[in-house]
């Protein structure tokens, strides 16, 4: 993708390359300096939640449902997840991101491939189920909407629909390549 | 009403550290102590998405997609007008936020491409950047399957939001 643009660039603005660069990389900077401070309330939060106890007990609430979907079995990874789902369900993505990456190293098996619970938990996330879209209510208003919160109800059909979708297009290639690995263990051991 | 969800959450979540008796103010230090090495750790990894991100634009690769594309999106019940939104909204966040209200200029925020432009923001994510912010922690280096199952629910996504907002 870099590549073909830098390629596209060097014919139409071979002088824009450099610049271009250099003002999304500050771009980047001043992402992760409003990163910082957003994620300094949060992490500060989340902290309060888990001393409090409040994480153990939506853990345990999501539990079973967690124990079906991910198929983790570690209490502390279950936590994590637990966090990262709920935040990303009251629409708080930026208090979701650090439970996530948090909940990644602790599913991480070091071998350099996503496993199962990886995967799914990026699907999850890249689906992005939510109850309240506020930032973007809050856009529709500021734009002179009539009725900015009407899109709460078909937001949450689609977003209901594609979360469901994804969950089951995880399980559903997992088991094919189960399938396809078991057959060809067995074709292994009749050589 | 929705302004009111965080703050009340947040003061019932400090009365019950109270009554817990929680030592309120060091925990909450100690875990926003983690948030500079957190941002550090994954700043390389941002930069990098949103250099790869505004050469594409600046390169006008993602206009050209766009117009290729749009007969594809249009047969799918995609209009025109949401091409460059859905062809962006996987890699930037701010990005696509800045297409959405310019969306809201050109159209009126109460027209349909409008409604379907926030229903295609409610119902996805950017999944490029999700995907490489929450591995670049970890070994993981390559994600299997993934990336195309995020695509295609996003892609579902999209084409539903059309048509429920044609029906709603």
């Amino acid at each position: 993708m870099m590549l073909a643009s830098i390629l596209v660039l060097l014919v139409t603005n071979p002088s824009a390359v450099l610049s271009e660069m250099i003002s999304c990389s500050a771009d980047a900077l001043e992402l992760c300096i409003e990163l910082c401070a957003i994620y300094a309330i949060w992490l500060g939060i989340m902290e309060l939640v888990d001393a409090s106890g409040l994480a153990e007990k939506l853990a345990r609430l999501l539990r079973p449902l967690i124990k079906k979907i991910f198929r983790v079995e570690d209490k502390e990874t279950q936590k994590l997840i637990a966090m990262n789902v709920s935040a990303n369900l009251l629409g708080i993505g930026n208090a979701a991101t650090p439970m996530g990456i948090k909940s990644m190293k602790a599913l991480d098996d070091g071998s350099g491939k996503a496993t199962f619970a990886i995967i799914m938990l990026i699907v999850i996330n890249a689906t992005s189920i939510q109850l309240l879209p506020t930032t973007i209510i809050g856009l529709r208003q500021s734009a002179g909407s009539a009725n900015p919160a009407d899109i709460i109800f078909p937001t949450l059909l689609v977003t209901i629909f594609t979360t469901v979708l994804g969950i089951s297009l995880v399980i559903f290639i997992d088991k094919i390549l189960k399938k396809i690995k078991n057959k060809r263990k067995a074709v292994e051991v009749k050589k | 009403m929705s302004v009111y969800v965080l703050p009340v959450l947040f003061l019932c979540l400090f009365t019950y550290c109270i009554y817990k008796k929680v030592n309120t103010y060091e925990t909450f230090v100690k875990g926003a102590k983690g948030a500079i090495k957190l941002v550090v750790d994954i700043f390389p990894f941002i930069a990098s998405i949103l250099i790869a991100v505004g050469l594409l634009k600046v390169s006008g690769l993602t206009e050209v997609l766009a117009n290729l594309l749009s007969p594809v999106f249009n047969l799918l019940g995609i209009p025109t007008e949401l091409c460059e939104l859905v062809l962006l909204r996987p890699f930037t966040g701010s990005g696509s936020y800045g297409i959405l209200e310019n969306i809201f200029a050109t159209y009126g925020a109460d027209s349909y491409i409008s409604r379907c432009a926030c229903v295609i923001m409610g119902c996805s994510e950017t999944i490029f950047y999700v995907a490489t912010v929450y591995i670049s922690q970890t070994k993981v280096k390559r994600l299997l399957y993934a990336i195309p199952v995020a695509l295609v629910c996003s892609l579902v996504g999209t084409v539903l939001a059309c048509l429920i907002c044609k029906i709603l």
